[in-house]
This record gives C-alpha cells, structure tokens and sequence, in this order.
C-alpha cells in the first residue's frame, strides 16, 4: 500500500515516531552510517509478528502459515517499489549487505572467472566489498583491480576507463562511501562498463535511505542493501538481481525451502528467487523491513535529500570553526556522512569525549583500511546525519568539539 | 566540561601523551613486542633489552590514541630497570588497578590515573593494550 500523501520532513516530529529517543531524551545520535534508529513501526511490526502471526512460512496450510505467508511475500512487493526492480522475481532476501555481495562472488562470478581475469572495484570500498572479490581472485589467479580517486574523495573516471578491459569480468562499486560520504557516478560507471559487456554490482548499503534509487534505469546487473541501514532490523537485506542472471546462477546454500523436488539421487531447485533463500530465514525481520520501508516511503525522497544536504552543508561549514580539525572527503556530490580528524588527537579520544555529552559517532577505520591507508591516516571521527537529526545536534557536537580541543592542547 | 572525562585525561595522561617517555625505535633490540587493536588500529612496537634477568632498557613506538599511548609510556617507565620477576608483578599490579576499586590494594599515583577508565569501559582496552601484550611476553 502506498500511501498518497507524502508527509512533510520536519525532523522534530519524525523523532517522535522513534522509541529510542524517548529512552534517551539527550541523544545525538549521529552514527546512521553503522546503523539506524528504528520506528515505532517496525518495533511494533516484529514484535506483534511474534505475538500475534507467527508460522513458518511456505510450508503450513494452516491461517496463520498462509497470513505469514502473505505477509513475509509482500515485502518483496515493498522492495521491489522502493529500488524500481521490474518485479519480485528480482528480489532475493538475504541477512544483509555482506550476504548479498558474497552470494553474487560465489553464485555468479566464480564459476566465469579464470587465470589473467580481473575484477574492477574502487579505492573505497567498505571490506565488505573488497574482501569477497579479493578471496574469489586469489582462488582463480585472477587480478582485483582497483579504481583510484583523487584527494577529495572523487572517482578517477578517466583511470577507469583505462582499467575497463576485455580482461574484466566484473565491476563492484559502492553508490555512497561509507567513510567520505562521496556519491559516486554509478550511471555512468554502468554504462561504461556495459559498453564492454562487463556486469556490475552496486553497494547501496549508504543510499537506499535518503536517494531515490531506480534500478532499472540505473541499468545494474546487481545491487545490495542493508535492513539496518534504512530504519529495519538488522539481520535481513536485499539482493536485486537482473533476472537473465538470478536465473542462470546456481545456488550456494542448500537445505529447506528451495527445492522443487528432491530424491536420494538428486534435487531439482526451486526457481529464483527462492533457490537462494534456504533454510528458515528471519521472518520476522522480513516482516520488520517491510514497515520500515512503508515508513520511509511515506516520505518524499526529493525533500530528504534537500533536508540532508542542508544540515550536511551546515555541519562540514561549522566543523570548519574548529581549530586544526580536517574534513576527510571532500567530493562535490556528497551525502552527509562527513569523516574529519585532527593532526594530534585519535578519533577514539575524539569520540569520547563526545559521547561523555551523549553525542553517538563512529571512530575508527569504517571498515575501509585501506582507504585510510591513502590518506595516510589511522583512522577518522564519523559523524552520519539522517532525517530525525536536527541542526541543534550539529551545534552540540561542534561545541564539544571545540572544549576539547582547548582541554587537550 | 564532563567531570569524569577531566579526571580520565588529568595530567598523568596528557603528559605522557604529549612528552612519551623513551618513545623511540630499537629495532634491534632483544625483543620486539607488538600491541595491536584489530578494532581501532591501535599499534605500538615495544623495544626491549633483557640481560640477567632484567630489562635494561626499554623503549616504544607506534600510534594509537591519548589513552594507549600514554598507559605504554607509563609502562616503559615503570619496567626500565626491573627484575623480570618485579615487572611481572608490576604488570599484575596495573592490571589490578585498571580493573578493581583500588581500595585496601598498593597502588602508584601514576596507575591510578588510568582508574578513571574504568568509568569508560569502551575505553578500558587502550589503557590496557601494551600491558596485556607485555603480560603474556613475561609470563612466557
Ligand atoms: C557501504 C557499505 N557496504 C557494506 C556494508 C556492510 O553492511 P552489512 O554489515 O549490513 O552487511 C556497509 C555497512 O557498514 C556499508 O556502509
């Protein structure tokens, strides 16, 4: 169900709609990038799912199977709306970003890619994306190849366009830097790389939650997202698939619940997107991720992304009145997912002292060594805004800022 | 500003963070030990000369934050000059510190200082990364 009217997005009343901040009135929750707060829907949706619907699904013909049923299959419907797939056939439920990643590796790109093949992906990507490449090219003799930026945290197109090869078998890129906050050219990395023949995956983990996201007009062979990154549960994600591929790849994983028929000498599999999902899966997560797109899709993506861009220009602007404080990631199209770090104090000291005021950020290396590696830095203080956080917030952390700079130096 | 925080860096912790004692490279020296945090990239090379039984020198290198740079300076500190069995005890005696109420238990000024970590467990590793490290190299 879609609803007609899009609601305004005024932060201070889409805060109400989330539990944790009546728990924690002072909260300044500013780490969405790790992960999101929930809404009271999604609490409610998990929790009356176990109170009041729980069954397992496909399998009982029982009311309360077949509701669960239901319920746990429209979700796809909501998934497939949100990211513009063409159908449900499209999307495979998975436990997350990672999953998703490494069942495309296994399931896809192993058994096409030999000795000499290369695998292109950029120079920020979260381990999530690196790690699963890197291992399948160890295993085949293949080479990973990757994508350099410049020093604001941009994509060097030309470099990829020379690194475009008829040696590549596969283009991995994330659509919003965890760590820098860039938003990368995806369209155009799809075309250019289409343009060869050569598939692509992109890692929405960052941008599913504040960007509209058209998979069919973005043209991605894949594309992969996180539950916990866009209000859900943790636990649960999405994998969308072009459907000539998800019908061509064979399983991984293999037990109940994807099969069409099996006997003691062989097994005939279900078809997609169920061959992938075997086992009990986490329904109730499903279920939960289903409220909390139906949450974000109340919302008018457009005013999100205006909202956000207004509070993160607001946020890299007062950042600037710190003394010796350096923003890392300084694309033109960013997100507000802003990384900064001081030549003489650790990001861990950094964040202490702002959660000693009750401000939530990320210290560390975001899971993106060896991005930190190219700055020369160990790692950065991460401050990551979405739409319930509040121009007040930004000043609290900037203050905090600024006393502790003074008490250290 | 945060009292407990104030107490957390006092004087001990921004000293030796900003003048760490023997805070060098040795790389030859008879024992190199490595303190490493996988989860904050904490890492510090530990440069030590044993001779008889005793450490005759010691020195450190690396990079972490105010914390764990600043407990690794104390520990150079501290062990240069020790018996191994005296900085075994030494070792055992910070760690205690760190982790227990201090009451009714010999403590220095400069252990105490790290104490205050304890009102920050996301804090308590860095100030006792180089000590774990050194633990287990001297207990063999
Ligand atoms: C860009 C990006 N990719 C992948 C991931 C991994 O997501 P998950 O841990 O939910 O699988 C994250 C989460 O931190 C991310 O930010």
């Amino acid at each position: 169900m879609q609803l007609k009217y899009k609601i305004m997005v005024d932060p201070l009343i889409i805060r109400q709609d989330f539990p944790i901040f009546r728990h924690h009135p002072n909260l300044a929750y500013l780490d969405n990038a790790a992960t999101m707060q929930k809404p009271e829907t999604v609490i409610q949706g998990v929790a009356n799912f176990y109170r009041k619907e729980n069954a397992n699904i496909h399998r009982g013909v029982y009311q309360l199977a077949i509701e669960a049923t239901e319920k746990y299959e429209r979700v796809r419907h909501r998934a497939a709306s949100l990211i513009g797939a063409p159908s449900t056939k499209n999307i495979v439920y998975t436990s997350g970003t990672t999953a998703g990643i490494n069942l495309v590796v296994q399931s896809f790109l192993e058994k096409r890619l030999s000795k000499d093949d290369e695998v292109l992906i950029t120079a920020m990507e979260h381990h999530a994306n690196l790690i699963p490449w890197q291992m399948v090219c160890k295993k085949t003799g293949a080479q990973l190849v990757v994508i350099p930026m410049n020093e604001r945290g941009e994509l060097d197109m030309d470099a990829f366009k020379e690194r475009l090869s008829g040696r590549t078998k596969m283009v991995a890129a994330v659509h919003i830097s965890n760590t820098l906050g860039s938003i990368n050219p995806v369209e155009d990395i799809v075309d250019l790389a289409h343009k060869r023949g050569v598939p692509v995956l992109i890692d929405g983990a960052q941008s599913v939650a504040h960007y509209p996201i058209d998979v069919k007009e973005m043209d991605c062979d894949f594309f992969v997202f996180s539950g916990h990154k866009v209000f859900g549960p943790t636990g649960v994600g999405i994998l969308y698939g072009k459907e000539e591929h998800l019908s061509s790849m064979a399983p991984v994983f293999f037990g109940g619940d994807m099969i069409r028929e099996v006997s003691f000498e062989d097994t005939i599999f279900a078809e997609h997107p169920q061959k992938f999902e075997a086992g009990t899966t986490n329904i109730a997560g499903i279920i939960g991720l289903g409220y909390a797109m139906m949450f974000l899709q109340q919302y008018n993506k457009k005013q999100i992304v205006k909202y956000l861009d207004e509070l993160g220009g607001y946020a890299r602007q007062e950042l600037k009145s710190v003394k010796s404080l350096k923003i890392v990631g300084k694309a033109k199209r960013k997100s507000p997912i802003i990384s900064f770090h001081f030549k003489n104090i650790h990001p861990h000291d950094v964040a202490t002292f702002l959660g000693a005021e009750n401000i939530a950020i990320r210290a560390g290396h975001h899971c993106t060594q060896p991005l930190m590696d190219i700055f020369d830095i160990p790692g950065t203080s991460r401050a990551s805004f979405t739409f319930y956080n509040t121009f007040e917030e930004v000043d609290r952390m900037v203050k905090v800022l600024k006393e502790m700079k003074k008490f250290l130096s | 500003m945060n009292d407990k925080l104030k107490q957390l860096y006092k004087d001990v912790i921004l000293k030796h963070n900003n003048d760490p004692f023997h805070y060098d490279k040795k790389e030859n020296a008879t024992h190199v030990l490595e303190a490493y945090n996988p989860l904050c990239g904490d890492k510090f090379k530990v440069f030590i000369e044993v001779e008889n039984d005793a450490i005759q020198s010691i020195h450190f290198h690396g990079y972490g934050c105010a914390i764990s740079k600043a407990s690794t300076s104390v520990m150079v500190q501290a062990l240069e000059n020790q018996s191994i069995e005296d900085a075994k005890e030494l070792c055992k005696n910070f760690l205690f510190a760190l982790h227990h109420e201090s009451e009714g238990h010999p403590s220095r000024e400069d252990f105490e200082a790290f104490a205050a970590a304890r009102e920050f467990p996301g804090r308590l590793k860095c100030a006792s990364l180089s000590w774990d490290e050194m633990s287990r190299f001297l207990e063999g």
